[in-house]
């Protein structure tokens, strides 16, 4: 179960995507994601399914890796259908029994929330943790926000806490999986009972939890400081950032792709 | 300062006169940690050493001796609070300079897990490089030669969460050897490994010297270990009691005894030979192994008594029982597929667990972790399972109290009374399984959460429903079982010592009062004391009628404490037999690449040297001591005896 969890997951393979410097992903993401809000009819929608449809040829990812990645927000897409659908009054009511009525305004809400949200989830996948190793990620970020070191904002810092967060992931997993397995066989359940039967057996595996997380953050510090780790200052990189001419290309040509879902939607409008 | 620029020259004079340079130089050390409810502890008073460059040093004592606090001022990761301590001609409180000890000095913790910070394998390597402000080039280069020394090239893209233990130490020392230090300080990199991955890390640790004439500091709580070393510090309370080289250090055995300390077994049976034939046991015996074989053998066709003497006859007698006993039981236990023909009623209630052919796949692609595996655990036995990592050893302890539910096969649990049979694949019987089986995985301080003590220990037996008025009773029983005092009870488990936690965590098992007892590597991680209290409360649950399965990599102790072993190899069972008769097998040994308990190697080794019947399946010192004597002497009866030990030729 805990294991379905995808962030971070890098899959490897040899794509153009991997290929791509992480601050042209990331500044793409940013575009594409703006684009995602934009739009809000049908049209635009399925241009928005065409351009990651694209993303995915791009990526050399087998579809059912993908597919994976979506399924533990299946319930929150549900969750957002439901909502969206029952709470819209506005439109033709085309079904309607007890309280409910649904109408057809709420139908398209429903899924065109439902699905930008499915689309954000797929691109973050796709142009982010799946073909980003978290360091590649964690380096673009610093390096795109490196201006902000000006105003004191600990840029470098952040990059590092959120590289290692990455890293301890599936270590902290493997051990969540663990303690769960110690205390049901001290006969902790966390699927039987009432809320605070339940919270209760959640504490058990929470606490230890914690504890332990602590008690490696201060062991890692030390090993870090052992091996001589003094902030940013100075540090050089294994495979420093670099600009090739493709990542310019690439960045410009899909960066006017990624908007043309709300192109579609502005034309249509005039039109 | 004034006085640490003296005594860089003063360094630096000896050295040139000397020869062999003074790597690192302590005086008068003392260090004091203040803890947060603001009790001092006295890590270490007045500790004075050094050492010259090349060496490969040894730092022993039990825990909380002050070891760890002694490697961390090599490094500066501490400072002394008074005293000095001078690292490469560079005094560790000189704010200005510590860097530069720092960058030469590497250092590879204990727990693989927490010492890696990068998200690929070459990532981590290039880590401490990054920190050094090296050019990217020149990282790459240092990243793929140090992969490629210890052998993890392969592994250069791979996340360090898939590595195994073992693997994670050597990434450990790669990442280390890229900032090509000179001086290795291991703060118990070993303790974490099992006996296969300890080797082959000692063996690079060995080639590293050799190649690179590096200083190591290896801290540790195992005497092999220590024994592999040039030099041992043996330290207790913030001392150093001795420090010598490891021969002369093991000479002194009663005293490390004493300490708390263990010496290897070939010392141990040196000093039992010596001391069953009134002989001084001299240093030169206890340089090696092979010495000690050597001077021990000559000592027992010289002075073995003859076998005349009356005392030594019973003695005889009672090893040749002890050993010629388990081999009629072999027919019995081995052909398990052939149908029993003892007495269906009496099988059946003498068995607690019922496994057939089970298997288990955790993922379609990865293959069974256990496959088609089928044996029976007996009522009041100690069954140790043994097998390397990822042997599947964990797999299918974790199937005998329903925590993982069988994919094929079955297992059947048996009730105290012995009138109902569980089956772990019906969930309304799951309750029941847990509580007649327990289970404790490895480290399982880990699983402490309460605020007490007390209620850590009631939280299993209150999960698993049982009476509630009888739960402080159990509570009281069990703590005292694993040799822990009331007053405990009221304390918050994480202010705990190691050891004492883990009694805590066996407590919370036994509080239930299950019939079968699962222990997972009971004993890992801890010293040569703790070890052993272990295996005595094992002892103490068995003799009130516990059934007691227990997970190790230690073939010694699996030897000695069980009735029967049980070796899985590749998820599949490999034999279930009592120690005398799967020892006795050599043939099934070798097929099976089993490891042999070191004393049996150790009496092989004998028995090659002597070139005599000696009878190697012995576990335990007394019965190894007896038996020697009984074979020398048997052969000095046979031959005219010699004055100088002619039997050599």
């Amino acid at each position: 179960m805990l294991k379905d969890i995808s962030i971070g997951r890098y899959y490897d393979a040899e794509s153009t995507l991997h290929r791509m410097d992480p601050r042209v992903k990331l500044i793409l993401f940013a575009v594409y994601m703006t684009g995602v809000f934009m739009i809000s009819k049908p049209e635009g929608i399925l241009a928005s399914f065409i351009v990651v449809l694209g993303l995915v040829v791009l990526s050399r990812i087998p579809f059912r890796v993908i597919i994976r990645s979506v399924r533990p927000i299946i319930f929150l897409m549900l969750f957002v259908f439901v909502i969206n659908l029952l709470t819209m009054r506005d439109g033709r009511t085309i079904l309607r029994f007890w309280i409910v009525r649904i109408t057809d305004y709420g139908l398209e809400r429903a899924s065109v929330m439902t699905l930008r949200l499915f689309l954000l989830i797929v691109s973050t996948t796709l142009l982010l943790s799946l073909t980003t190793t978290p360091l590649k990620m964690a380096d673009g970020l610093e390096s795109l926000f490196a201006p902000l070191k000006k105003i004191r904002v600990p840029v470098h810092e952040m990059a590092m806490m959120m590289s290692i967060a990455l890293r301890f992931i599936p270590t902290l997993v493997e051990e969540t999986d663990k303690i769960m397995k110690a205390q049901a066989s001290r006969g902790a359940e966390y699927d039987t009972g009432n809320i605070f039967v339940r919270a209760k057996g959640y504490a058990s595996v929470l606490v230890p939890l914690f504890v332990s997380a602590f008690k490696r953050a201060e062991e890692l510090a030390i090993a870090m400081e052992a091996r001589c780790y003094r902030g940013g200052e100075g540090r050089t990189k294994l495979n420093p950032l670099k600009m090739r001419t493709s990542d310019y290309l690439w960045l410009v040509l899909l960066g006017i792709i990624a908007f043309v879902p709300v192109i579609v939607e502005i034309l249509l409008e005039i039109g | 300062m004034n006085q640490g620029t003296t005594d860089h020259t003063e360094t630096k004079t000896i050295s040139d006169l000397d020869g062999p340079e003074t790597i690192v130089n302590a005086r008068s050390v003392r260090y004091v940690y203040s803890l947060p409810e603001g009790r001092k502890i006295h890590a270490l008073t007045d500790v004075s050493f050094s050492v010259t460059r090349g060496e490969y040093v040894a730092v022993i004592g039990r825990n909380g001796s002050g070891k760890s606090t002694l490697a961390k001022l090599i490094n500066v990761l501490e400072v002394p609070e008074s005293g000095h301590v001078v690292v490469f001609g560079i005094q560790t409180d000189d704010d200005n300079h510590f860097w530069d000890i720092r960058k030469r000095c590497g250092m590879v913790f204990q727990n693989p897990d927490n010492q890696i910070v990068g998200t690929s394998v070459e990532e981590d390597v290039a880590f401490g490089p990054e920190n050094l402000g090296i050019d990217s080039s020149e990282i790459r280069l240092r990243v793929d030669r140090a992969l490629s020394y210890v052998g993890l090239s392969d592994l250069a893209k791979r996340a360090p969460s898939s590595l195994s233990g073992g693997q994670k130490q050597k990434l450990a020392i790669a990442g280390i050897l890229a900032m090509m230090p000179e001086i290795l300080i291991l703060d118990e990199s070993t303790a974490m490994l099992d006996p296969i991955s300890r080797n082959e890390f000692l063996l690079l640790i060995e080639r590293l010297r050799r190649d690179h004439g590096m200083t190591v500091f290896h801290i540790t709580h195992d005497m092999t270990e220590a024994g592999r070393t040039d030099r041992i510090l043996v330290m207790n309370k913030g001392v150093i009691v001795m420090d010598d080289k490891p021969s002369r250090i093991f000479l002194r055995q009663a005293e490390l005894v004493d300490l708390g300390l263990d010496v290897p077994i070939y010392v141990r049976l040196a000093f039992s030979i010596c001391r069953r034939l009134g002989l001084e046991c001299r240093e030169e015996y206890l340089t090696s192994l092979d010495a000690a074989v050597d001077a021990v053998s000559h000592m027992l066709i010289t002075h073995a008594p003859r076998l005349q003497d009356p005392k030594l006859i019973s003695d005889n007698r009672q090893v040749l029982q002890l050993t010629s006993h388990p081999s009629e039981d072999i027919g019995t236990v081995f052909h398990q597929d052939e149908p029993a023909q003892v007495d269906q009623d009496r099988m059946n209630t003498s068995i607690l667990i019922e496994v057939s052919h089970l298997s288990h796949a955790y993922e379609e692609r990865t293959g069974n972790a256990i496959s088609d595996v089928s044996f029976e655990v007996r009522r009041g036995e100690i069954l140790s399972v043994i097998g390397h990592s990822g042997s599947g050893k964990t797999t299918l302890i974790s199937h005998l109290n329903g925590i993982v539910r069988p994919q094929s096969g079955s297992v059947l649990v048996r009730s105290a009374s012995g009138d109902r049979v569980y089956d772990t694949k019906r969930n309304s019987d799951v309750r029941q399984i847990r509580k007649t089986v327990g289970l404790l995985f490895q480290y399982p301080e880990h699983q402490l959460f309460e605020e007490t003590v007390e209620k850590d220990i009631a939280f299993g037996p209150r999960k698993l429903g049982l009476d509630p008025d009888s739960i402080p009773n159990r509570v009281r029983r069990a703590i005292d079982l694993v040799g822990l005092d009331e007053t405990i009870l009221e304390r918050s488990p994480f202010e705990l010592s190691g050891g004492q936690k883990r009694r805590v965590a066996l407590a919370g098992v036994i509080a239930s009062d299950p019939d079968v007892l699962i222990l997972d590597e009971p004993a890992a991680g801890l010293d040569p004391v703790g070890r052993r209290a272990v295996f005595e409360y094992i002892n103490e649950l068995k003799k009130i009628g516990k059934t007691i399965i227990i997970v190790s990599h230690n073939m010694d102790e699996a030897a000695l404490y069980s009735d029967r072993i049980l070796v899985l190899s590749n998820g599949q069972l490999q034999c279930i037999n009592s120690p005398e008769a799967l020892f006795s097998d050599m043939p099934e040994i070798e097929r099976i690449g089993l490891d042999l308990p070191e004393i049996v190697r150790l009496m092989l080794a004998f028995k090659n040297a002597l070139d005599i019947n000696v009878n190697p399946v012995v576990f335990d010192l007394e019965s190894a001591t007896e038996e020697l004597i009984r074979a020398a002497s048997a052969l000095r009866d046979m031959q005219t005896p010699e004055p100088d030990g002619g039997a050599h030729a």
